[in-house]
Order: C-alpha cells, then structure tokens, then sequence
C-alpha cells in the first residue's frame, strides 16, 4: 500500500517539498523535452538539430530560456488587462497541480487521493480556460479564433479521453475485489491512480493488453487535448499567426510554452498509469521504469507530430464526434457487459 | 460495414506514414557543418581566378600582355607592368581585380597566353564594405624578387651557351647559306 508524503513529514514540510520537487522535475522535463523535440524532428528529417551550445547542442534549451527571460514584456494597447495577466497562470497553475497527482513510484508518493484521475482531468479542464482566456483577453482576432478552436477541441475530445480512461476504471473496481498485498486486504477505488497501478502489478499483466482499443483512443485524445500537431489547429501558425499566444512575448510566452509541455507530460504519465502498469517493472526501480514508459509514449508524440499534417477543423471535429466517441462508448458498453458476465 | 472499411483504411495510412518517417530516423544526417566543414566544390566552379604557380618557375607567370584586360567585358581587370632589368619577358607589377564587376565569363582565362589564370575556390566571401578588390600577386610578393633572380641567371646562362655555340661553329650558316 503506497504511502504519501504526508504520512511521513510535517504537512508544511510536505507541501513545501512536493512543490519544489514537482517544479524541478517539470523544468527538467520541458528543458529535455524541448531538446528532444529539436533532435526528433531533426532525424526525422536527416538534420542535425542544435549543435552548437554545449556538447551537440545540449545547453541550447537553456540558451533559449535565458534569451525569453531576458526578453521585454509586450502588453499590446486594448488587452482586458486583468484577463490578459491572469491567463498563463491559470494555465500554468494546475499543470503544477495535476502533477502532484500522479503516482510516480509505489515507495512515497507526493498524494494518494481516491478522486485523483478525476481530479487530473478536472486540471485538464481549468487549461481549456486560461486558454480562452489568453485568447479572449488579448483583443487580436487569430488569438480569439485559436481559442475557440482549443475550446471547441479541448471539450470534444474530452469525452473519448475520459469514456476510454472509465473502461480501465471499471477494470480495476472489478479485479480490486478482495485484492491482498502484504497480507493485508487494500480496498481499491477505481479512479485512485496508485491503486490501477497496483491492480496492473498484482495481475501482473498490463491494461494495453485488455484494452488496445482504450488505449488507442486514450492516447490519441490525449494529443488533441495538448493542441500536438495532428491536432494542433488552436495555434496553426499557417493561419493564426500563433494561435491564443500571439499577443504574448517574452516569460509570458514561455509559461504558455511551459505549459504545454507539461501538459504533454502528464498525458503520457497518465497514459502509462492506466495502460503501461506505472512503476511496474522487473529489475530496475520503479521510478526508472515510470519515466521510461512516459518518455517512450513522449517519443511517439513527436514521431506522430513530425509525420501528419494538420487536419482541418471539421475533420477533426468528424474525427472525434463520429469515430472516438461511438468506439470509445461501444468499448466502454462491451467491458462493462464482460466484466458483469465473468 | 463501409464505416469500419474507412476507419480500418485510415489507420492504414496512418501507420505506413508512421513508418515512413520511422525509416529515416538513425539515417546519416545530409546536413553540412557549414562554418566547420567545408562544402567540396565542383570541379567546374567558377569564382574568383587567381593566377597559378607554375612549379619550374616557383611563381606566376603573368607577362601583363594586356589581353585578359582587353577582352574583359566588365572592365574589372587591372594590370600594371614592363620590362624588368635582365630579364627578356615582361612582368605584372599590380594585378588587381574588380570582383564587385566581374561576371565570371572566364573570358580572361580562355586568352591567356601564359595560362596563368584559373579560377579560385573562394566561395563564401562576404564582408561589410563595398570594397571587392582583390589583388592577386599579393600571395606571390614574396617569391618574386628570388624568381627574378634566378631568371637572370637561367638567362645568363642560356645566353653564354648560345655564344660558346656561336663560338664553336661560327661560319656554318653563312657557309650554307652561299
């Protein structure tokens, strides 16, 4: 039974390290990302990438943040100045606050909540928001139509992410019945994400296996709700300039940059939670195993990203209203029926 | 039925792009280091000439016959020279070209009687003024004075033996020629 923080430090001691230890993985996880982003889509395309700040180019990321921060802070004429202002933090806030969720290894965890898929898909939701907001606030008409467009996005394809995550949910409320570890009966609640990992580790068998289908659909979700390039219309530089961040430069920019990164990286850990076991591995421990998995579904990203084109608004819009949500309620109906016949 | 079909064809296409581009990936990079590696020039580039060093002579070997001057349609060629004390052939003293002018016709190179002209590597010449002059004998300023020296005595020389050989068979022409 994974035990939090928490349990074992004074609660402001806690907080004080949970926040500072999720900071310093999520830059370290933007700056590597970054980075990795440049190299993929350099071989992909047989360059190079960055290759002169640092040892092939490993400090450019850190060049480039340095170069944002040393940037002027433009704040156009007309913007809704409290909107305007307020956007990338609320974008920016609960990506902080949806990592804090996420059980990264068995040993401690930073929460152990038992609403916490809820709870990272309801932080999933609040992005949507400081998007429209950025977009709304900025008084520019390409940062309007980006947003409604992440906005329209954002809620569609939140429907097959969650159907496709409620069918893993069912899973683990069915095989969590009477589960003992250690000896000890542990009552496992469905949506808590420590506990599907370890209903994976106990039936010793991934969730991809039962649910292919899920997974597809999850992960698939999963880049329309980070604005990837399949789906990348919020910020379809072809036609929006930059999309919602136009009118943003500067650290306000990078946040919003920051932000989406982070977003990609908590889909992937999310993804690895409900269909790649978490933790689980032989051999090595378990937060190698975790950050493995997530970087691999990280690396299929940017494959995916630098292979398709961006799709039209419309098809995305059929994509998701007349393929992923009837598959993904279909799935949802035939798990239930198999879980309740068994 | 046809719905499946499209989904299933879709995904197809979907995972031969996935491949596509997963092929390329560990593929020798075509990028050229540029300011670290240098690109290798064609054999036919044409730049800049220069004029060559012929190894017998150990320096160019431009006479300022005048004919690249002349033939030059941009006018951007410069050549000053003459005579020079001892020496039978004439040599340049100033070389200089336009290259803000030149329109690398190679018209010089064809003319020369000497062939000392070719045309030069240089290839990524930029700068911040307007001035596009090269001179060319500036690599040869040093070689020049040694070249003049041993030509004097390669034609001393010639000169002695012509005269041992007048010498030898003083009236044979005449004689024939009577």
């Amino acid at each position: 039974m994974p035990s939090t923080l928490l349990d074992h430090l004074h609660p402001i001691l806690a907080v004080l390290i949970a926040i500072s230890g999720i900071m310093a993985v999520l830059s370290f996880n933007v700056m590597f990302c970054i980075y990795a982003e440049r190299k993929v889509s350099a071989w992909i395309q047989r360059r190079m990438g960055p290759m002169e700040v640092g040892y092939h180019g490993t400090l450019q990321t850190f060049a480039d943040m340095l170069k944002l921060l040393s940037k002027q802070l433009i704040t156009p004429k007309g913007v809704d100045k409290p909107i305007y202002h307020l956007a990338p933090i609320v974008v920016f806030a609960p990506v902080v606050a949806a990592a804090s969720l996420i059980p990264f290894w068995g040993g401690v965890l930073i929460s152990n909540i038992d609403i916490g898929l809820v709870l990272v898909f309801m932080f999933g939701g609040f992005a949507v928001m400081g998007i429209f907001m950025a977009g709304w606030g900025s008084n520019n008409k390409y940062a309007l139509l980006g947003a409604m467009r992440s906005v329209a996005q954002n809620i569609s394809y939140e429907i097959p992410l969650i159907l496709s995550a409620l069918s893993v949910v069912l899973m683990v409320g069915a095989m969590g019945r009477g589960l003992v570890i250690d000896g000890q009966a542990v009552k496992i609640t469905g949506t808590n994400l420590a506990h599907i990992v370890l209903v994976q580790q106990h039936a010793d068998i991934w969730f991809i296996v039962y649910q292919p289908v899920a997974a597809l659909i999850f992960f698939i979700a999963t880049l329309a709700e980070t604005n990837r390039t399949p789906f990348d219309i919020p910020e379809a530089e072809s036609e929006l300039v930059a999309g919602f961040h136009t009118e943003y430069s500067g650290m306000r920019f990078a946040i919003f940059f920051f932000a989406e990164f982070s977003n990609m990286f908590i889909g992937a850990m999310v993804a690895t939670v409900l269909f790649f076991g978490g933790w689980d591995g032989p051999i090595l421990p378990g937060p190698i195993w975790f950050f493995l998995k997530t970087y691999i579904l990280i690396f299929v990203m940017m494959w995916v990203r630098w292979t398709y084109p961006r799709l039209r608004f419309d098809q995305l819009m059929t994509l998701c209203w007349s393929v992923f949500i009837p598959i993904s309620i279909l799935n949802l109906l035939v798990t239930a029926f198999v879980i309740k016949a068994s | 039925m046809r719905y499946i079909r499209k989904i299933a064809g879709g995904f197809k296409t979907l995972v031969t792009g996935l491949g596509v581009t997963a092929k390329e990936i560990g593929k020798k990079p075509v990028t050229l280091q540029y300011p670290h590696e240098k690109p290798e020039l064609s054999t036919a580039y044409r730049s800049l000439i220069k004029l060559i060093r012929f190894d017998e002579l150990g320096t160019h070997d431009c006479v300022a016959c005048m004919q690249c001057v002349n033939i030059c349609p941009s006018y951007c060629i410069t050549i000053e020279g003459g005579k020079v004390e001892g020496i039978k052939r004439k040599r340049a003293t100033r070389f200089e070209v336009d290259f803000a002018l030149c329109s690398l016709c190679g018209l010089c190179i064809d003319t020369c009687p000497t062939t000392t002209l070719e045309y030069s590597r240089l290839y990524d010449e930029a700068g911040y003024e307007r001035n596009w002059t090269y001179d060319l004998l500036a690599e040869f300023e040093g070689y020049e004075p040694e070249f003049r020296e041993k030509q004097r005595e390669v034609e001393a020389k010639e000169a002695a033996e012509r005269d041992a050989k007048k010498a030898a068979k003083p009236s044979e022409p005449k004689d024939g020629g009577a």
